[in-house]
């Protein structure tokens, strides 16, 4: 049961060293939200961040079923300093279901080029044509050292959770970089925030487009 | 119950007599604990609790809240009772009970007919079908959330009372207020 023990052994100093959560408007959530508001309940969301009560309860509330996959944690258990493989990513998703959101937060910055593609074929392979992806890109050069824990409040701000106050290099994602390791993805909306975070939405094209395209 | 045998251990006190338990492990499961046992696993009213020192390969059911501390690879099938997995209990199999809170670790799905509750330390990984769940901060969740309540027949979400509903406890210091949950009431 290596995923409980390791993960509660680095889950415990984490919370002890959280800063005071901040909270910032989020243009991309409000675009989320709207978007989801009106493709109706139903909607299967993979919440690649960890477990939030609250973003639980949110969520539900809109008639969507939920499933997460916790990526930073799973990626405790993964041999320090290998790169994850097909395999790591897969169990990240739910079995038998096409995805219509996907909550990737900030975690994008903490893969290597080459994790994220081999996310983006997956995240191609289980959604729907229209699904829609949530990522927030670290601009700055220093990010924190471990991915924020966001809590979704109403009116589409978003709770800022650090979890440490240690800092590391952040990648730098340009957007070509980003739609070029996401294929079949396109940017549908970005918002760069005054605190250096830029917000994403990406729509998974229609197969027929994706046709066109080869 | 086999984990409760007096014989393994003669200077355990006695408990308090109570009624015979249903409670039962399946037939050919084999009750197996540590060659160190702790104190004899103790029974207070119409609740039963498994010993951290007792593993248990086997499912189990029974007519009885039942507290888990020790260690259960088998089915725990409680429908009308509550279960709670202490903070040293381990479970790898699925678990059914009226409420069910997890301070510990369980590896497998979780089906609770009125609510599942994940406490700070503990950790599920696996599914949690439940018309309530409860998440706490700092609780390890892996796996999918179903709250519909199929029986109702009523459209999820078409009235507040019958909504599924998740709430985070907040951690040290935060204001309550800001869980989207306590406005929810």
């Amino acid at each position: 049961m290596s995923w409980f023990s390791r993960s509660r052994r680095e889950s415990a100093p984490a919370v002890a060293q959280a800063d005071a959560p901040e909270v910032y408007k989020s243009l991309g959530l409000s675009a989320l939200l709207e978007s989801m508001r009106r493709k109706g309940q139903g909607l299967r969301i993979l919440d690649l961040g960890s477990a939030v009560g609250g973003n639980v309860e949110f969520l539900s509330e809109l008639g969507c079923k939920l499933h997460i996959g916790d990526l930073y944690a799973s990626r405790s258990t993964a041999v320090e300093g290998e790169e994850l493989g097909q395999e790591f990513f897969e169990q990240l998703f739910p079995a038998d279901t096409k995805l219509d959101v996907v909550l990737a937060w900030d975690l994008f910055n903490y893969l290597q080029r080459k994790e994220m593609a081999r996310l983006g074929v997956l995240l191609r392979r289980n959604c729907r044509p229209g699904a829609l992806i949530f990522a927030l890109m670290w601009s700055q050069k220093q990010i924190p050292a471990q991915p924020i824990r966001f809590r979704i409040q109403e009116k589409g701000h978003l709770v800022y959770e650090r979890r440490t106050e240690l800092e590391r290099p952040g990648p730098r994602y340009v957007p070509a970089e980003i739609s070029g390791l996401l294929k079949g993805f396109r940017v549908d909306r970005s918002f760069l925030l005054r605190h250096g975070i830029q917000e994403y939405l990406f729509v998974r094209d229609d197969e027929e487009d994706e046709t066109r395209a080869i | 119950m086999a984990w409760n045998k007096r014989d393994d251990q003669p200077n355990a006190p006695e408990p308090a007599p109570t009624a015979p338990r249903p409670m039962s492990s399946a037939p050919s499961a084999p009750v197996t604990s540590s060659p160190n046992p702790s104190p004899e696993p103790k029974r207070s009213g119409d609740r039963a609790t498994i010993g951290a020192s007792i593993i248990i390969k086997g499912d189990l059911s029974g007519g009885e809240d039942l507290v888990i501390e020790g260690r259960v690879e088998g089915k725990v099938d409680l429908k009308q009772h509550n279960v709670t997995i202490g903070r040293n209990g381990r479970v790898k199999a699925d678990v059914f009970g009226k409420v069910i809170t997890i301070e510990g670790e369980v590896d497998g799905n979780v089906f609770a007919q009125e609510q599942a509750i994940l406490r700070q330390a503990g950790a599920i990984r696996g599914n949690i079908t439940a018309p309530r769940v409860i998440l706490e901060d700092g609780s390890r969740f892996k796996g999918s959330i179903d709250m519909e309540v199929k029986d109702s027949g009523s459209r999820q979400g078409s009235d507040r009372s019958d909504r599924p509903q998740s709430v985070d406890k907040q951690q040290a210091g935060e204001p309550a207020g800001a869980s989207r949950a306590a406005q929810a009431g």
